[in-house]
């Protein structure tokens, strides 16, 4: 692979978090450091309370570190306003929740043409665009179906569409499979994969589920606030650029 | 977010809660609707009462008397401060100011008529037959008398009630309730020279008998417009042409003085005409007060309608602003049910607003969807409620404008109904509609804005 696809996307440095609670101070993140490049697909792995779904939320914006640095795309969001994130987020990042998150108003294709509306893309357009990224995720039948018509399956396959159709430079999935069966969870995964491989995607997942983070290229072991380890994952292509353990 | 989908997210929000909008909707309907009516109650309650003085044309009259505040007396007797009279002159002077319709001088002196039995000691006015026709006088029959005719009068309607037999020395209208007949069309025997009259009839001081006045007879009379209790700015007292007039006082006084033209020291009759009286009357009602300030700083009284018209009119607003201040109470019970409603709905999307926020709905978008709600609801409230209120207005006209209209007119008979909504008045209805939606729906906009993203990751 050329050097131009192993340009890091996200590079954290010395990362904390710290949450109070009542006296007690929590230490959630305590110290990460590590670096994302371009066309990867990692996963964060770790149990319940490790820290996983703070790290996330932090790269994703939503939380505001303690100490430390996020750079994504050469943007440190740490010292972002809020309206500066909403308007990274928009720009930038495709997001894939584990419960789905659709609107229960709006049809599959509406659903997924609500992130380009937020740009202030023609309804024409967006609809257009949504349609045809239904047809990529295998729903092209159900776009005018609404969230409660359609199997859970079927309606995370919409969530990865909504992530995708804005072409961000990172997709964030927070245990995207976590309300699904073991074999509808193999496909989801399979087709992100798929288009991660295909359209030179970026994408971290959160699971506590080690077989479902082996579909990544690294993993990323995190245990209490720590990562463990980062583990390279059948892909000799990929570069291993001063990661600490 | 363009402001179309900006404005269809929010349309299909409030109908994805139906009854609960419409419950609020109901509320702003009811709070519009009573303040509106409340306030078409003062807007009927003036305007009848312009209409009513508009129609009387003294609205926009000034009266104007010689003298004013310094017209005084010297020490020898003589009045001073002479120019202060009105003369032709100065009645000219009035019609060159800045919006004056028309001035006409007015005239006034004692004439006896006669007819039958009857006789009525009148004291006539007269003034040109413009100011006639613009005061809206209206004759039951004949045509106003103008300057090149010989002299005819107009009867008041109701000024049948000062004849009186003089027979028998009773006025019949207030003795017996009967009304004496009286042809006004008819001919009447005309007495101008009343001192020379009176003396003859009831004698003098000196024994010595004074030969009664020459009568002249003057027919083609006309009456005013009306019965006899009906209420006009000429239902009293007779009225005539003030060139007619003077023609005839030269021709039966000839060199003497004419009774109430001021003389010289000798008795002699000035070669001008002197009147006690004049009407000026000015295009519209917001000069009046200039208009007459103009003509005191002549040096002469001006009186006009101007300032009790003007306190009625701040004692209707007086009204008006409590009859207001009472509507608006249902108004504000209503904001606060849209503040309520606003609230319940961000509570319930928590959830939703954190996704749209995730996937990058900026913080702007989030608030002005909530205040487009709010504003839907204030909006829709309003418009509804105007047409609940023309509707009320409708009915309190109909139903009781009649009745209630009756009480408080003078026996004028002016129908115009006791609730009025201006045009201008629906519309700043309907902007304040819209505008107390957005102001009850900020608050819960803003926390709508404030709530974190992360509600929506968490798991149910």
């Amino acid at each position: 692979m050329s050097d131009a696809t192993s340009k890091p996307v996200i590079q954290v440095k010395d990362l904390y978090k710290y949450y109070s609670i009542g006296e007690n101070r929590v230490k959630a993140l305590n110290g990460v450091d590590f670096t994302i490049n371009k066309g990867e697909f990692c996963s964060i792995v770790g149990t319940s309370g490790s820290g996983k779904s703070t790290l996330l939320n932090m790269l994703a914006g939503l939380e505001k570190p303690t100490k430390g640095q996020i750079i994504i795309s050469g943007h440190h969001i740490e010292r972002m306003s809020e309206n500066k994130l909403v308007k990274f987020r928009r720009e930038h990042v495709g997001f894939i929740f584990q419960s789905f998150n659709l609107l229960p108003t709006m049809n599959a294709v509406e659903n997924v043409a609500l992130p380009l509306s937020f740009r202030g893309i023609p309804k024409k357009v967006r609809l257009a665009k949504a349609s045809k990224m239904l047809s990529m995720v295998g729903l092209k039948k159900q776009q005018f179906h609404k969230p409660t018509q359609m199997s859970g399956g079927q309606q995370q396959r919409v969530g990865v569409a909504r992530a995708l159709v804005v072409q961000p430079d990172i997709i964030f999935a927070d245990e995207p499979t976590g309300n699904l069966d073991s074999n509808t969870s193999a496909e989801v995964m399979e087709l992100m994969k798929k288009i991660v491989r295909e359209q030179n995607l970026t994408l971290v997942m959160v699971t506590h589920d080690n077989h479902l983070a082996s579909f990544a290229d690294r993993i990323f072991h995190i245990k209490d606030g720590k990562l463990l380890k980062i583990e390279e994952n059948n892909r000799e292509e990929t570069k291993n650029e001063n990661e600490e353990i | 977010m363009s402001f179309l989908d900006l404005l269809s997210m929010s349309a299909s929000n409030l109908w994805r809660r139906k009854l609960r909008t419409c419950l609020t909707i109901l509320g702003v309907i009811i709070g519009t609707a009573s303040i509106v009516v409340m306030l078409s109650l003062g807007f009927g309650l003036k305007k009848s009462y312009m209409s009513e003085i508009e129609n009387s044309g003294e609205l926009t009259t000034i009266n104007v008397y010689s003298g004013g505040n310094n017209y005084y007396y010297d020490e020898d007797g003589q009045t001073s401060n002479t120019d202060n009279e009105i003369t032709d002159e100065v009645i000219e002077q009035f019609s060159q100011l800045e919006h004056v319709d028309f001035v006409s001088p007015i005239l006034s002196c004692n004439i006896i008529f006669r007819q039958g039995v009857y006789r009525n000691d009148s004291y006539v006015t007269a003034m040109t037959t413009e100011a006639m026709v613009k005061k809206k006088l209206e004759l039951a029959s004949g045509t106003i008398p103008t300057s090149d005719e010989e002299i005819r009068f107009i009867f008041g309607n109701s000024s049948v009630q000062d004849f009186y037999n003089y027979k028998t020395n009773s006025y019949p209208y207030w003795d017996t309730g009967e009304l004496p007949e009286i042809d006004f069309e008819g001919d009447f025997f005309v007495i101008y020279d009343t001192e020379a009259f009176y003396n003859s009839e009831y004698g003098t001081d000196s024994d010595t008998p004074v030969k009664p006045p020459k009568k002249y007879i003057t027919g083609n009379n006309c009456l005013v417009a009306g019965d006899v209790e009906a209420y006009n700015s000429f239902s009293y007292g007779v009225y005539t042409n003030i060139d007619a007039l003077k023609k005839q006082l030269k021709k039966v006084f000839k060199n003497k003085a004419i009774p109430g033209q001021p003389t010289t020291k000798s008795g002699k009759p000035y070669s001008y005409w002197v009147y006690e009286q004049a009407y000026v009357q000015v295009d519209d009602f917001n000069y009046v007060s200039e208009v007459q300030k103009q003509i005191s700083e002549m040096g002469f009284q001006a009186n006009s309608n101007a300032e009790y018209v003007e306190s009625t009119q701040k004692q209707f607003n007086t009204i008006q602003m409590a009859l207001g201040g009472i509507g608006s109470v249902a108004l504000f019970v209503a904001a606060i049910s849209i503040a309520n409603t606003m609230m319940m709905s961000i509570y319930e999307r928590t959830k939703e607003i954190g996704i749209i926020k995730v996937l990058g709905c900026s913080l702007g978008n989030i608030r002005s969807l909530f205040l487009i709600e709010a504003a839907f609801i204030g909006f829709i409230g309003g418009f509804l409620g105007l047409i609940l209120s023309y509707g009320l207005s409708y009915i309190l006209n109909t139903f009781l404008g009649g009745a209630l209209g009756n009480a408080m007119d003078m026996g004028g008979g002016g129908s115009s109904g006791i609730s009025y909504i201006p045009l201008w008045l629906s519309a700043l209805a309907l902007v304040f509609a819209v505008l107390v939606g957005i102001i009850a729906g900020f608050l819960p906009a803003m926390r709508a804005m404030r709530l974190s993203p992360l509600s929506a990751i968490k798991t149910e």
